[in-house]
């Protein structure tokens, strides 16, 4: 294999699918969310339309952060089975490089630098993007959950949360949306079509353009030679625990979409008395 | 015999004695004769003298075929007391009456009439001669020549000769009407003629309707009787309704002046009171079994000259019912009154008291609202009374969803008019605050979207009352703080203390009211533009430094081609 047609590994199928489920709940979510936030605008008002409705808006709303909220438990589980039984490097942690990265980065930019900084796996911007998701995600779970069930959110809350949670579930959406259509959209789709996410590899000349510090730790490092036997044995104490964990979660999932009966179904009808004539009917 | 004989004969009886008496007595002749012409033009006797001759005194009688007998006897004491008597301004004479053969005068022919009657009508004849004019007579009396029953001028005006004086004919008018009109073929037509003659004024009689001369209009029979009818009419159900009319109340109505002051004819009885259906005169019995089909039976008149209100009407949940078959729905007149129809909006409390007829429960919660009670209490100009939420004529029915998701721009009509709550220091943000809620956001689309579909997303009045509505602050307010989660629970049964505190109490998020969420939109009002400020800081300069390198690159290679050319 040439060095140009060399691939390099970024993305396993797994992570393939898992950034698909977030694609789909993530966008679920948005097209059926932002409506709700600008009701009142004519747009929002068609796409509500086009979506079913409000309740049915709410439905697919709902629904999508349940794909979400899973998606979520499973990333949870393989990042600690990567760090915990793998013990892959923290290749996603941000650091005093990734500072320096972003201002060298728009130094060079601005033509106050020869040559862009050299970043690793995960480039200042990635790691941003990585962690923009996880801190929303969360975000929208606590706010989420505080919305879908604002009776049990108010036993342990003033009641103020309520409509606090709603004003910084919508902010937090805004700010996710616009980061992804901006940042996201920019980096992988327009400045160059990124396809690792899809085929799983990157270029060699991906590589040394985006990754020149991966792609040099790769040829320098030595093959490191797995314990098979200890990482059988870690897998064997983490499966158990993941097992339980995700259990527990899917329970406390199973809980945030069952939890209270928030209002009832049905507005009661008042029986007033329709007809008490004052006096016998005055004759003509 | 000589000559000398018959003269000397001759001569013997003419002695100047005899001449000079034959003479005198002659003269004397004359004279009486001359005289007693001359006495005659002054003193003749009446012409009539035969006929009293006659007729004075006279104890005979005529048979008629009949076997009625008429007297002979003229009663001359009557005929001289009576109008055509000493009554009379000039004399009148048997021969005025009876002046030729068909009125039998001298030399009297058989008698043609068969019997009394017609004796009567042709003796009737008579009267005419001097009596043409002959008003305040019923054109039925005279014309009905071939009805045996109908009077003659006899019936009225005395038998015989002794006719009665006009002052007193009109002495006791009815009770002369009365001799033949005693009863009548229907009770309750008797009855109430016998009703209005006991009621009549000083200048009425039977004749004040039943009269050809001058016409009458019809209107004005018609408030004749009904002023002066106090009686009722029994309806098969037992219901009563009264005859009595005051033609005050129709004049007094809109129909009366308002009509004039626009320039209209106002309204006459005929002008509803149509036909025989409508109990025009002649008066029908009624058709209707009872009071409110009577009521109902006069409704549709009103859409005549009133076509759009009727048809707006149609659409209404009164009209829904009445088609259903609950007869006691509101038809025109239950709202607007029949006779009389005043301006129905004033005063503007008068709204509230005429919905209130049927409605009275509804009405007595609405009068201890804040609306009611600024109505009732200071004549509040701006509250709104029943029609202001539920229409007029094409009052929609309360109970669908339609009306239910469409109530708060109901209330937004005037809670968010600026200049209107200005004047009470009512916050105009109700709505808006309202709306920018889940509950509102939700309703305003079941509204523009599905409004057929109900929703269980609270509108004002679910939480603050319907016609119960009173002020926030008051004490038994559902909205009150102290109650608010009672309210809250009445859709939210597990609702908590904390729980009412989740709805922002219709105060834009201020650091005063609401601050967690201010804070927390501030936040992100920070945050977005931050953030997303960054990326595109980043991003422009990324397109700013890879044009700039493309750009410089074909200059490049531009310059080398040329160096080489």
């Amino acid at each position: 294999m040439s060095k140009v047609t060399q691939r390099y590994a970024r993305f396993d199928t797994a992570q393939r699918v898992e950034h698909g489920l977030l694609i789909l709940s993530f966008t679920v979510l948005a097209v059926s969310g932002l409506p709700q936030k600008y009701a009142n605008a004519g747009w929002a008002d068609w796409m509500i339309w086009l979506l079913g409705g409000i309740e049915m808006t709410r439905l697919i709303h709902h629904s999508a952060a349940v794909v979400l909220i899973l998606g979520s438990i499973y990333h949870l589980m393989s990042v600690g089975y990567r760090l915990l039984v793998l013990r892959v490097g923290l290749s996603m942690l941000p650091g005093w490089k990734d500072v320096v990265d972003a201002v060298q980065t728009l130094g060079y930019n601005f033509r106050l630098r020869r040559d862009p900084p050299r970043m690793g796996r995960y480039t200042f911007g990635e790691k941003v993007e990585y962690w923009a998701v996880i801190w929303g995600t969360v975000i929208m779970m606590l706010t989420g959950f505080m919305l879908w069930n604002p009776i049990a959110a108010t036993h342990l809350l003033p009641g103020q949360f309520i409509p606090a949670a709603k004003a910084a579930h919508g902010g937090e959406a805004l700010l996710a949306v616009l980061s992804i259509v901006t940042w996201h959209f920019y980096n992988v789709h327009v400045k160059h079509f990124n396809k690792s996410m899809f085929s799983g590899w990157l270029s060699r000349h991906e590589m040394e353009e985006e990754h020149p510090l991966a792609l040099a730790a790769g040829e320098t490092a030595q093959k490191k030679t797995v314990d098979q036997a200890a990482l059988r044995r870690r897998r064997h104490i983490y499966l158990p625990v993941a097992f339980l964990l995700s259990l527990a979660f899917l329970v406390s999932v199973y809980f945030f979409v069952t939890f209270e009966t928030t209002a009832i179904t049905t507005v009661p009808r008042q029986t007033v008395e329709i007809y008490a004539p004052v006096t016998p009917t005055t004759t003509p | 015999m000589s000559r000398n004989g018959f003269a000397s004969r001759f001569a013997g009886c003419v002695s100047p004695a005899w001449l000079v008496g034959w003479g005198f007595g002659i003269a004397l002749v004359v004279f009486v004769f001359w005289t007693g012409s001359v006495l005659a033009a002054d003193h003749a006797p009446p012409p009539d003298t035969a006929c009293v001759g006659c007729h004075a005194a006279n104890e005979h009688t005529y048979p008629l075929p009949s076997g009625k007998t008429l007297s002979l006897d003229a009663g001359m004491s009557q005929l001289l007391a009576s109008v055509h008597g000493s009554g009379a301004t000039e004399p009148v004479y048997c021969t005025d009456c009876h002046r030729n053969d068909t009125n039998y005068r001298y030399p009297h022919l058989p008698n043609p009439a068969q019997n009394r009657e017609e004796f009567g009508k042709q003796i009737s004849q008579n009267c005419q001669a001097c009596h043409a004019e002959l008003h305040r007579h019923s054109p039925g009396h005279l014309n009905a020549v071939d009805n045996p029953n109908l009077p003659d001028c006899l019936d009225c005006h005395g038998q015989g000769h002794a006719v009665t004086p006009v002052a007193t004919l009109t002495a006791d008018p009815v009770a002369m009407c009365q001799r033949c009109h005693q009863t009548y073929a229907d009770p309750r037509i008797g009855q109430v003629h016998e009703e209005l003659a006991t009621n009549f004024g000083p200048d009425q009689d039977c004749q004040t309707c039943h009269t050809d001369a001058p016409i009458y209009p019809a209107d004005v029979r018609c408030r004749t009787c009904h002023l002066l009818l106090q009686s009722s009419v029994t309806l098969a159900s037992g219901e009563q309704v009264s005859l009595h009319k005051d033609p005050a109340t129709l004049a007094g109505s809109v129909h009366g002046t308002s009509m004039a002051k626009h320039g209209y004819t106002p309204l006459r009885c005929t002008s509803c009171h149509r036909d025989a259906e409508r109990y025009a005169f002649p008066h029908q019995p009624p058709t209707a079994q009872d009071v409110r089909h009577l009521t109902l039976q006069m409704d549709n008149l009103c859409q005549e000259c009133h076509p759009q209100i009727a048809a707006l009407n149609r659409d209404s949940v009164h009209e829904a019912a009445r088609v259903r078959g609950e007869l006691v729905a509101a038809s025109c007149t239950d709202c607007h009154g029949s006779h009389d129809i005043q301006t129905p909006n004033e005063p503007r409390e008068r709204i509230s008291e005429t919905c209130g007829n049927c409605h009275s429960t509804i009405n007595a919660q609405y009068a201890k609202s804040v609306h009611g009670a600024a109505l009732l209490g200071e004549e509040n100009p701006d509250v709104p009374v029943c029609i202001d939420c539920h229409g007029v004529h094409n009052i929609a029915s309360p109970e669908t969803a339609q009306f239910r998701a469409a109530s708060p721009n109901l209330c937004a009509g005037c809670h968010a008019d600026a200049t209107l709550m200005a004047k009470y220091d009512i916050s105009t943000n109700v709505f808006n605050t309202y709306v920018a809620d889940f509950h509102g956001t939700t309703v305003e689309l079941f509204e523009k979207q599905t409004p057929w579909q109900e929703t269980n997303k609270a509108v004002c009045y679910d939480c603050h009352g319907i016609h119960n509505i009173l002020p926030p602050n008051d004490e038994n307010s559902q909205v009150i703080k102290e109650n608010l989660v009672t309210t809250c629970r009445q859709c939210h049964p597990d609702a908590n203390a904390n729980f009412p505190a989740a709805w922002t109490s219709h105060f834009e998020p201020s650091p005063q009211h609401n601050a967690l969420v201010y804070y927390v939109n501030l936040f992100y009002m920070i945050l977005i533009p931050a953030v997303v400020g960054g990326f595109l800081l980043l991003i422009g300069s990324d397109v700013y430094r890879h044009t700039g390198d493309r750009l410089r690159t074909k200059r490049k290679d531009r310059s080398k081609k040329e160096a080489t050319k």
